[in-house]
């Protein structure tokens, strides 16, 4: 277990940049400034970083901005990036309507 | 729920050979796949590939994508396309949404082989309309018959970004600079030179700094950067443009695999599922093969495709052991030598200072894409001779071997080894029939002939654009750097169709820029 | 952007069947089956949408369906991703704001 406290003392505060407006997550429209200071709110993991601010769970779910986000966080962890825990996979892969799931009779469906 | 032998889950290069593979044992197959039309980015290629005979090299891509669905077909592998898997489960059990309806399927067997997903680095108005992927280029212009854009930037001097480079002026477009923050090309010498002599300039160890534009990409700004990548000041440069495009290197798309709970290792080139060399993961019965499983080119896919199909046969018993560990071995020479050279998986990103013969490699054919005049005589495949003979431009070890097949007078030599360089031999007779130039994949084969007139020699290309120039038509010869070195004049131009769409255009230039001019351009 | 009429390598382009569709009330030709997003492309139409946050204009970006960064509204419904929907006569095609076809709207 990482000690949050502890990683964060180390990293130390959150300071801007000239660059943190810049968009990373294009579906869901969040910055890299954004993600600076949610890693400085605890924030360490690929889900934990896509629960806090909805990276990667827009329509395309992260095709584009997976890498990126990752490589933020772990610049701003002072990390290499394979050191960053990957988000969960999960069923839809694809974004998928609520209705053509609901409709899914499982096995036996014909 | 229907029940499979095997299935597949991307109908691209892999999934398709492993597909075939298993069904000409007697495995009952299906290959699902979310897109319209099968053949994954195959249909896109519209070069010649690299390699040998087994790994169908000089063959178009699209051809070998036609080729893979008639062997499909003929096998009797099932192809469901507009399926999106959205869901692969450790029992082998995979949901699939068709149309409004999700539907359930099992395999006794499963392949991965869902391929890659483009990079993207973030500039300023990176989001903006007309910031576009490599592969949206390629899908708008070879797939669509549309125009990406009139005026492009390329960033990415892989070997994507060099080829689509070339198949944007194919299509029509003007192509402003290739620029990559790497200090050397990342993609096959012979890719990049055949854009210089075209005129593009490499702008290396540089970046986009903004795209800028009211609604949609009207010019790019692009600087140069230090080692540690960042902007060296006072070094922009604007380019008018309407197109960006990006072409920085594929991720596998390897969720479903984590999804179905096989191990996974995270590298350098992205999440990879944690395979043996037959492509088996770590959950019995699922397997991987192709881009998902690590980026390389489709050439190696097809071939990890029919290793996996083999051993799938061996696993679901329609292949004995020992039959298919045959089969396998036969197929896994063919893909060593493809993993061979300087662009070899180990080789990735590393500077190679001397060819396999001990020759430096050039500098400039590294940094400026195009090899310096001076340097061009070192290579064995350029000597100087009375009459017609081919001149071969081919300077880096890569697996490839088309042109010593290509000769009937045997001319050209490469020897066992795939890697190594071609060879003119000077004693062989050269009939000037062409079939080198047009059989080379990187375009970088002349014909040459010192004097044919007083004081004039020609030069015979590789030309693959339109309007194709005719016999009698003036223009300018172009430098292999795509500088206006001299006059010249069209005496021949050659299609054929054993030249698959690539023409052989024959100038007249003086006898002493014959081993400078590389390409014409009509005025 | 133009299309390509005839391709070194590809040759001569097939002929399609022509379609009338409407883009924002404008009436539009394009190519049965093509993508959306191609004849809009062919009509020089750049923006396909704005972002509900920023309101910034986005348009096509991976052609093959994964971004979703070109959706549309198409017939009525939102987040179609015009460059892998094919084109048919009489579609009623409009910009989309955030995910409504109304600037305002959510």
């Amino acid at each position: 277990m990482v000690d949050v406290q502890e990683k964060l003392k180390a990293i130390g505060p959150y300071r801007e940049e000239p660059d943190d407006d810049m968009l990373i997550c294009r579906c869901e429209e969040v910055t890299k400034g954004e993600i600076r200071q949610a890693v400085h709110a605890g924030m360490f993991t690929m889900e934990e970083i896509r629960r806090y601010l909805r990276t990667g769970m827009g329509l395309c779910q992260g095709q584009t901005c997976g890498k990126l986000v990752k490589g933020i966080v772990a610049r701003e962890l002072k990390v290499s990036p394979l050191d960053i825990e990957p988000a969960t996979s999960r069923v839809p892969m694809r974004p998928t309507e609520m209705k053509i799931l609901a409709r899914d009779g499982g096995a036996c469906d014909e | 729920m229907e029940r499979y032998d095997l299935i597949v889950i991307g109908a691209g290069p892999a999934g398709l050979s492993a597909a075939i593979e298993a069904a000409k044992n007697g495995a009952r197959a299906a290959v699902f796949d979310e897109n319209e039309r099968p053949g994954g980015q195959l249909f896109k290629q519209i070069h010649k590939f690299f390699g040998s005979k087994e790994h169908k090299a000089k063959i178009r891509g699209f051809k070998i994508g036609n080729d893979l669905l008639k062997e499909a077909g003929e096998w009797g592998v099932k192809v469901v396309l507009n399926a999106t898997v959205i869901g692969l489960y450790p029992e082998k059990e995979i949901t699939v949404r068709i149309g409004e309806k999700i539907l359930h399927y099992k395999g006794d067997s499963v392949l991965i082989a869902t391929g890659a997903s483009e990079n993207m680095v973030t500039f300023e108005g990176w989001t903006k309309p007309g910031v576009i992927g490599a592969g949206a280029a390629q899908t708008m212009m070879n797939l669509h018959h549309i125009k990406p854009g009139n005026k492009v930037l390329m960033l990415g001097s892989g070997n994507v970004g060099l080829v689509v480079s070339y198949q944007l002026m194919q299509a029509g477009c003007k192509v402003v600079a290739v620029v990559d923050a790497a200090p050397r090309i990342g993609g096959y010498g012979v890719h990049a030179a055949k854009l210089a002599r075209c005129g593009v300039p490499f702008y290396l160890s540089h970046t986009i700094v903004r795209a800028a534009g009211t609604e949609a990409v009207e010019g790019v700004t692009i600087a140069q950067v230090d080692e540690s990548f960042r902007f060296v000041p006072e070094t922009e440069k604007t380019f008018e443009v309407d197109t960006v495009c990006v072409a920085v290197g594929l991720s596998p798309m390897s969720q479903l695999l984590k999804q179905a709970g096989c191990r996974m290792k995270d590298t350098p080139g992205g999440l990879i599922p944690d395979c043996d060399e037959y492509g088996a993961t770590s959950v019995p019965g699922i397997f991987a093969a192709g881009d998902v499983a690590g980026i390389e080119e489709a050439s190696s896919a097809m071939i990890e495709g029919r290793i996996s199909g083999a051993m799938i046969a061996g696993y679901l018993g329609y292949l004995e052991e020992k039959a298919a560990h045959t089969r396998v071995e036969e197929l896994e020479k063919a893909l060593e030598s493809l993993r061979k050279g300087m662009f070899a998986p180990e080789n990735r990103g590393k500077f190679m200072k001397k060819t396999e013969e001990g020759i430096d490699t050039s500098v400039s054919l590294l940094e400026h894409g195009f090899l310096a005049d001076n340097e061009v005589e070192k290579y064995p495949g350029v000597i100087r001779k009375a009459g017609t003979h081919p001149v071969i431009e081919c300077t880096q070890n890569i697996p490839c071997n088309p042109c010593q097949d290509a000769c009937p007078k045997g001319c050209i030599s490469i020897g066992s080894n795939i890697t190594s360089l071609p060879v003119v031999d000077g004693t062989a007779e050269c009939i000037g029939c062409g079939m080198c130039v047009a059989s080379c994949s990187g375009q970088a084969i002349f014909l040459v002939e010192e004097k044919c007139e007083d004081g004039y020699g020609t030069v015979t290309l590789p030309y693959e654009f339109l309007p194709l120039p005719a016999a009698g038509q003036k223009g300018i010869a172009l430098g292999r750097d795509g500088t206006r070195i001299c006059e010249a004049e069209v005496v021949k131009v050659r299609s054929a169709q054993a030249f698959d769409h690539t023409s052989l255009l024959t100038m007249k230039v003086p006898s002493d820029m014959v081993m400078k001019a590389r390409f014409f351009k009509a005025v | 952007m133009e299309r390509i009429q005839t391709h070194p390598i590809l040759g001569d382009t097939p002929e399609g069947k022509q379609v009338t569709f409407t883009y924002d009330g404008k009436i539009l030709q394009g190519i049965e089956g093509e993508p959306i997003a191609a004849a809009l492309r062919v009509a020089g139409v750049m923006t396909h949408r704005y972002t509900k946050k920023r309101h910034e204009p986005r348009g096509v970006f991976c052609a093959i369906g994964r971004c979703t960064d070109c959706v549309m509204v198409v017939d009525g419904k939102p987040n179609v991703r015009t460059c892998i929907t094919p084109l048919k006569e009489g579609m009623v095609v409009k910009t989309q704001y955030g995910a409504s076809e109304k600037e305002g709207e959510v």
